[in-house]
């Protein structure tokens, strides 16, 4: 006989799923629409949904759930915006001791990388933020996206052709 | 030469997880793009997307699912709660309340057979009202008119009537509640207990109680089966006329303009209930009264011969 499941209406387990799920959610839709506001909201509103159906849910499905009510309620809306990435300055700084004109340099690139990011189509961004800025796997990003792990590869290895093709003549090899 | 990376569209994202072969891989950090790719990906995963106030977002959630809670949903259940509970306290009461008449028109009998063993013959004219529900917890009924009540053994009925109550162990009786009160006991055993006495008259088998008007109760003896009218026929010892004359206007429907004639002499007798031609004569010529019948046959009117 299989375990019980937990229930969601059990405001623990709701609070655990809100406190595992509600970051990641927002980024994927963020990276989608480009507007954290609109992002926070339709997270935020798939939760409020969640727990009003708690009794309809089972635990293991609320994951599949949350990211596919997100995903739903975002194809309602339109607008597509530009995603503005942060860059990480003391982590590179940790890592890279090189000269101060190549850190310019850098910071130059990075400002390109960040606008050729936004020239993707929103298919090919939003798995390629989810890889590389997420650290999230095929594997994950196919359960977020209900996407098969094939069609996420092929999204990646397109996301990064077209990446090199805007940034290739800006790399001073 | 065209490159894995461009032919094979699952080559780049399988090398950014570290999942190409050595071969694949060695081939591919010797090509010029490599490095731009390399640079690309590192340059990447030093992004981050804007700060996510998670805590916040938590916060705000609660407080929205707090307002909505006991305004909307908690309030409409309490609401679905009174109402459910009026129409259960409704449903109750007319279970416990809710009753049946039967009603026989004039000229008309009936025979109502209730649970327990327990046979009600009404007369015309008549009707008698019971619980509907419950029955076997509080046997009595209502009783207007004249009724002949079959009672098995072991019940505990009750007739409620205009002068008083009956109350029986198994028997067999008539009740007339009509001019004249009347109680025929035929077998067993029953108990008048009138209206404004805590005592009561015991009747056994072939014993009759009459209240005429507001008299005193008088008791006697009968020698019957089953009361006249349950054969079709209505049976007066020393009546005044006008209770005959009430009688035949339940059997038939008439009624008398009998201003002009003395209606309380006394008649012995019978009238059937099946001809009402036949009825009257029986009833009229034997004491001197003429009678008229009005073009619309509803009336009768008297007179002295």
């Amino acid at each position: 006989m299989s375990e019980k499941e937990p229930s969601i209406c059990e405001e623990k387990n709701y609070n655990t799923l809100f406190h595992d799920y509600y970051e990641s959610a927002t980024k994927y839709i963020y990276y989608k629409c480009g507007d954290l506001q609109q992002a926070e909201d339709i997270v935020q509103n798939v939760f409020i949904k969640l727990w009003k159906l708690c009794a309809t849910i089972s635990f293991s499905k609320a994951k599949a759930y949350i990211y596919r009510a997100c995903n739903n309620l975002f194809l309602n809306e339109v607008e597509h915006k530009k995603v503005v990435l942060k860059h990480q300055k003391t982590l590179v700084q940790n890592i890279d001791n090189e000269s101060p004109d190549f850190l310019v340099e850098m910071d130059e690139f990075r400002e390109k990388l960040m606008a050729a990011i936004n020239t993707l189509a929103v298919r090919e961004r939003e798995v390629f933020l989810l890889s590389r800025v997420e650290k999230k796997t095929y594997k994950e990003i196919s359960e977020m996206t209900g996407l098969t792990v094939k069609a996420i590869e092929r999204r990646m290895s397109k996301a990064l052709r077209e990446l090199r093709e805007q940034l290739g003549k800006e790399i001073k090899v | 030469m065209a490159e894995h990376y461009e032919t094979d569209e699952t080559f780049l994202a399988r090398w950014i997880e570290g999942k190409l072969s050595d071969e694949e891989r060695m081939a591919f950090e010797k090509t010029e793009a490599f490095k731009e790719f390399e640079l690309i990906n590192k340059q990447a995963q030093l992004l981050s997307a804007p700060s996510i106030d998670a805590e916040a977002a938590f916060q705000k959630v609660k407080s929205k699912l707090q307002e909505e809670k006991p305004t909307k949903v908690r309030s409409l259940r309490r609401w679905f709660a009174v109402a459910a509970s009026v129409v259960l306290l409704l449903g109750l009461g007319y279970l416990f309340t809710a009753t049946q008449t039967h009603t026989t028109a004039i000229g008309a009998t009936q025979t109502i057979a209730l649970q327990d063993g327990i046979e009600i013959h009404l007369n015309s004219g008549s009707s008698i009202t019971h619980k509907r529900f419950f029955w076997s917890l509080d046997k009595e009924v209502d009783l207007e008119g004249e009724a002949y009540f079959v009672i098995e053994k072991g019940n505990d009925f009750a007739v409620n009537t205009s002068k008083g109550q009956v109350t029986v162990l198994g028997t067999e009786f008539n009740i007339k509640d009509r001019g004249v009160f009347q109680v025929k006991c035929y077998e067993g055993k029953v108990s008048f207990t009138a209206d404004d006495t805590d005592v009561g008259t015991i009747l056994t088998q072939g014993e009759q109680l009459l209240i005429e008007k507001d008299k005193q109760i008088e008791e006697s003896t009968f020698e019957a089966q089953a009361p006249s009218w349950r054969n079709g026929i209505s049976n007066f010892e020393e009546q005044p006329l006008y209770l005959v004359l009430e009688e035949l206007t339940y059997l038939y429907p008439i009624t008398f303009e009998s201003s002009t004639v003395d209606t309380d002499r006394l008649f012995t007798g019978s009238f059937t209930h099946n001809d009402l031609e036949t009825a009257l004569k029986t009833t009229l010529i034997p004491m001197g009264i003429r009678y008229e019948i009005t073009s619309t046959g509803n009336t009768i009117i008297l007179s002295e011969k």
